[in-house]
């Protein structure tokens, strides 16, 4: 049985119009998607900006209310659970997020910081929060004597490290990590990615990462789901997406990421001028009268490709 | 004007002043950029490369600032202008076009008198000839629907469609040198090729020379004819497009080109640059400014007042620490537990 | 645009019945009553006239049914009897008002000339001498309380001095409708005007300043610099309109605001207006007066934010209203 299981999620928002402000159409910011998640994998949902990979993530987290569907975690439905299991439930998932500068408070220690999952799940004494909140940073390789220090005081991978060791404390088993290091440079992103590959061994986590780039994609992800407007396009192996993409919208995607190498630039330049040839003239191939992409079907045991 | 090159950078230092001290967060960097060149500038955040791009435009604030060398364009030195004569070279003969596209349009104007701003500044043209010259220019740089754009305010764009009537405002009056300052950074990937083809077009087109400021490498590859690496205000390497990728030098570039995610690294540990970017007010001032990130170098193979020097023709590095250079064996990631 | 405004005013409705019924118990509510303290003082009331009276006028009926008659007048256009000038409560307002818009008017046009300049140039010329001493006249005036302030001006300007006259909305000596009449309105308005809209400046110079400053920053302002528009240029085609807006959000509210009036400079002035006829009723328990006044003073806040909504769509093409 799957660890995290989502079938058919759907999160609409409401279009209101006319005088009276009746809803008069929605905005589906995730329509109809379903995937699983094995135990101890990578899984990378991949997209544009606006395609709901982001919100997909948050609706598993619960922070986002889902319209319809299922999140099964180990089976149970998280959306169907009252406010205290899900509380329960919420320990083993846990959420990176995308900029280390925002994302933690200005005003707190880092002590205070990495102890706040602790203070609202367990009941511990300051002495034992102490050592475990230290034996966290030291994980993250951050210095355990930093605890009453404040977050404009460490370098945005430090800062980083420090959203991640809290995301730790409670010893998630699931960690959902949106646009972990797009706010990074290369060099600092290259130390967080290692790290999180480290700790995902050490803890056996899962992870469910979320990003546009799809070189980080490629070297973190075990499976991956490609997005569009709210659906699925193409779900498989890292290989299968990489070395056999089906779809015209995969090919689109994974033919704009520049090549690093220049001897190279012609070709690309013309395989992408291909493919988008190709993307305007079978459109009708991929995208329904709607524009809307065709339900995922399986062209391999691991590959699946939404076509008509 | 055939060997001249059109722009030529000597010895410049842009310093800011932080409180009573003056700080160089561009460094001793010369550089040239020919007629029909793409330029690229790449290092990682702090590096000094956009604050030397806003030193070329004149755009860091007077009080604050303390530029010294050259920049030589079509003859004169751009730093002895009058803010007046400076004026005329900007968005004239020097074009430049911003990171973010969200941010970089006046959300109270339409998008056609935003690029009709130009013209107005620098010609006498009529309305009715800036606005047909707009329209060109909004056609040229790939707007489905001009008419209908010209009207439009910058809120009801996409962000590439708006990023591309930034190009149209940096290149409405056919400017020698264009500045792209992370140009795709803040766009989607498809987008990001479409911009980058976009802008190769146009340089094919008009003969442009193009300074490139970015961080990805990627983008280099596909853009640049020649590329310039900096790190903490200074420039380490620089050679043309193909040597620098087949061949780099110098042991920050090679680090850099080892930390990306390529597709031949699939799930192998990334390199991991060691310690971390000193800030404005910590650059070390002398010797090799890397030299603290590779510590497992010894002290001998560095220079004490390195140079940038051609090794080979036409590519150039600082410091004698590359001759030696190799990664540490035992890389355990950033281990160092201080604090910037 | 005109169903928006249209649906505004509807929503309107049960807003504005919820502040008559809470207008009304809170009056209901205030201990005493415009008759009870005649007693005392007029020697042809005794306590039998004051029960009839009383009687007379409904006040012992249920509340709910002396509500019922107040709204329904209300819904006439009729705002009640004034018990204490024995006039209708409209024709008191109505005699009043004008002295309120006009003051309120002065004031508020006063108050944009010589704080928009001043917010300008602090924003533009950050840190300098002239910007260190409109930061130093904000705080004074910040510090400085309307009434403290208003009667020092009286005093220098209108005693000591003698430049100015001290009390009242226009010299009665002299006729209706003459030139010497609309001169001595203005004499009678400078004082307060003046002083009304020194001490109202605070906020627009500080908001347009902050704006100005950050505006300043912005990207938009770094392409416009990088055409080659020259540095005036900048200010006034770029970052003057995009720091405006939030001023022209409060022009709405500042506009409506004119008719409700300042009790403040009314009473310090001896001004005759709005504002002085408000306190005067809640001294007098002059109810119907002032449940009038409330009223008209929270219609005209709902119209203000509407207003205020309406000028932002028009001055900011992102806030488009339909």
């Amino acid at each position: 049985m799957a660890f995290l299981k989502v079938n058919n999620l759907k999160v609409y928002y409401p279009i209101r119009g006319g005088f009276f402000r009746r809803v008069v159409a929605h905005v589906k910011a995730v329509d109809d998607i379903s995937f699983e998640l094995n135990q101890g994998e990578t899984y990378g949902l991949v997209g544009e900006s606006g395609c709901g990979k982001t919100t997909t993530g948050r609706t598993i987290m619960g922070l986002i209310k889902a319209t319809s569907g299922e999140v099964l975690f180990e089976n149970q439905d998280l959306l169907k659970m009252n406010r205290r299991d899900f509380n329960q439930h919420r320990k083993d998932i846990q959420m990176i997020f995308q900029d280390p500068y925002s994302s933690l408070n200005p005003r707190k220690r880092v002590l205070d910081i990495v102890a706040e999952p602790l203070r609202n799940f367990e009941r511990l004494s300051p002495a034992e929060e102490k050592k475990k909140v230290q034996f966290y940073l030291e994980k993250v390789g951050l210095n355990p004597e930093a605890i009453y220090n404040y977050p404009h005081e460490f370098s945005g991978g430090q800062r980083q490290r420090i959203g991640i060791a809290r995301a730790l404390t409670l010893k998630p088993k699931l960690i959902i990590a949106d646009e972990p290091v797009s706010a990074l440079d290369v060099s600092v992103q290259a130390q967080v990615l290692n790290f999180m590959q480290d700790i995902q061994k050490e803890f056996n986590l899962t992870y469910l990462f979320i990003s546009h780039d799809l070189g980080i994609i490629q070297h973190m992800c075990d499976r991956i789901g490609i997005m569009y407007r709210g659906q699925f396009v193409e779900e498989g192996t890292s290989r299968d997406i990489y070395t056999n993409p089906q779809h015209i919208y995969t090919k689109r995607l994974i033919s704009a990421i520049p090549d690093i190498n220049p001897e190279n630039r012609e070709n690309q330049m013309k395989l992408r001028q291909e493919i988008n040839s190709e993307y305007k003239n079978s459109y009708d191939k991929y995208f329904n009268a709607e524009g809307k992409v065709y339900n995922l079907k399986p062209i391999s045991d691991t590959h699946l490709v939404a076509l008509p | 004007m055939s060997n001249q090159p059109l722009l030529q950078i000597q010895n410049l230092r842009t310093s800011f002043r932080i409180g009573d001290d003056y700080f160089a967060a561009v460094d001793d960097v010369s550089l040239t950029v020919n007629e029909n060149e793409v330029v690229a500038i790449v290092g990682e955040s702090g590096c000094g490369k956009s604050a030397l791009a806003m030193s070329i435009m004149g755009l860091h604030p007077q009080e604050r600032t303390k530029l010294e060398g050259k920049i030589n364009f079509k003859g004169k030195n751009l730093l002895s202008l009058s803010t007046n004569e400076m004026n005329k070279v900007r968005g004239k003969e020097i074009g430049m076009i911003f990171q973010d596209p969200l941010t970089a349009l006046n959300p109270l104007m339409t998008c056609g008198k935003q690029i009709e701003e130009s013209m107005t500044v620098h010609t006498n043209m009529s309305s009715e000839a800036k606005r047909k010259r707009t329209i060109e220019l909004l056609k040229k740089v790939g707007i489905p629907n001009p008419e209908r754009t010209y009207k439009q305010y910058p809120h009801e764009l996409s962000g590439g469609m708006r990023q591309r009537v930034v190009i149209a405002i940096a290149v409405a009056c056919d400017p020698l040198l264009v500045i792209a300052d992370e140009p795709t950074t803040a766009l989607d990937v498809t987008i990001q090729a479409q911009i980058m083809d976009l802008l190769k077009d146009l340089q094919n087109q008009t003969k442009t020379g193009i300074i490139l400021i970015t961080h990805d490498l990627g983008v280099v590859a596909e853009m640049a004819d020649r590329v310039a690496v900096m790190y903490a205000g200074e420039i380490v390497e620089i050679a043309d497009v193909h040597t620098l990728f087949k061949n780099p030098l110098h042991p920050y570039t090679r680090s850099l080109f080892n930390s990306i995610p390529s597709s031949t690294s699939t799930k192998d540990r990334l390199h991991v640059i060691q310690g971390i970017v000193p800030s404005l007010k910590n650059l070390p001032r002398s010797g090799c400014r890397f030299k603290d990130r590779i510590k497992w170098i010894g002290d001998k193979e560095h220079e004490v007042n390195p140079l940038l020097r051609e090794v080979s023709p036409n590519h150039y590095v600082r410091c004698t620490c590359y001759k030696n250079f190799h990664f540490s064996d035992e890389d355990v990631g950033d281990m160092n537990y201080g604090i910037s | 645009m005109l169903k928006f405004i249209l649906r505004r005013i509807l929503v309107m409705i049960p807003q504005l019945f919820i502040l008559s019924i809470l207008i009304f118990l809170l009056a209901k509510a205030m201990p005493g009553d415009a008759l009870t303290g005649q007693l005392a003082s007029n020697p042809k009331m005794d306590a039998q006239t004051l029960h009839e009276l009383k009687q007379k006028l409904g006040m012992y009926d249920p509340y709910y049914v002396q509500y019922a008659r107040w709204i329904k007048g209300l819904l006439h256009g009729n705002l009640g009897m004034s018990i204490i000038h024995q006039t209708p409560v409209t024709s008191l307002i109505a005699g009043k008002m004008w002295n309120t818009v006009l003051l309120g008017a002065a004031v508020l046009i006063l108050s944009y000339l010589i704080a928009i300049p001043l917010g300008i140039i602090g924003g533009r010329w950050t840190d300098t001498w002239a910007d260190k001493m409109i930061v130093g006249y904000n705080y004074l005036t910040y510090a400085t309380p309307l009434f403290i302030f208003a009667l020092l001006m009286l005093f220098i300007f209108g005693f000591v001095l003698g430049w100015f006259p001290t009390s009242g909305s226009v010299d009665i000596r002299v006729e209706n409708g003459t030139f010497a009449y609309y001169m001595s309105k203005l004499n009678h308005l400078i004082l307060p005007a003046l002083s009304g809209a020194i001490v109202s400046t605070t906020v627009t110079i500080q908001y347009l300043r902050n704006e100005i400053i950050d505006t300043k920053i912005k990207d938009f302002v770094k392409t416009a610099r990088a055409k080659g528009v020259s540095e005036s240029k900048v200010y006034t085609r770029h970052i003057f309109r995009n720091s405006l807006l939030p001023i022209a959000a409060f022009l709405g509210y500042d506009i409506v605001s004119l008719i409700g009036g300042s009790v403040f400079l009314e009473s310090i002035y001896g001004y005759p207006g709005i504002g002085q006829l408000f306190l005067t009723s809640i001294m007098q328990r002059d109810f119907s007066v002032v449940t009038a006044l409330v009223m008209i003073s929270g219609l005209a806040t709902l119209i203000g934010t509407l207003l205020s909504d309406i000028i932002l769509s028009a001055v900011d093409p992102r806030i488009r209203i339909e």
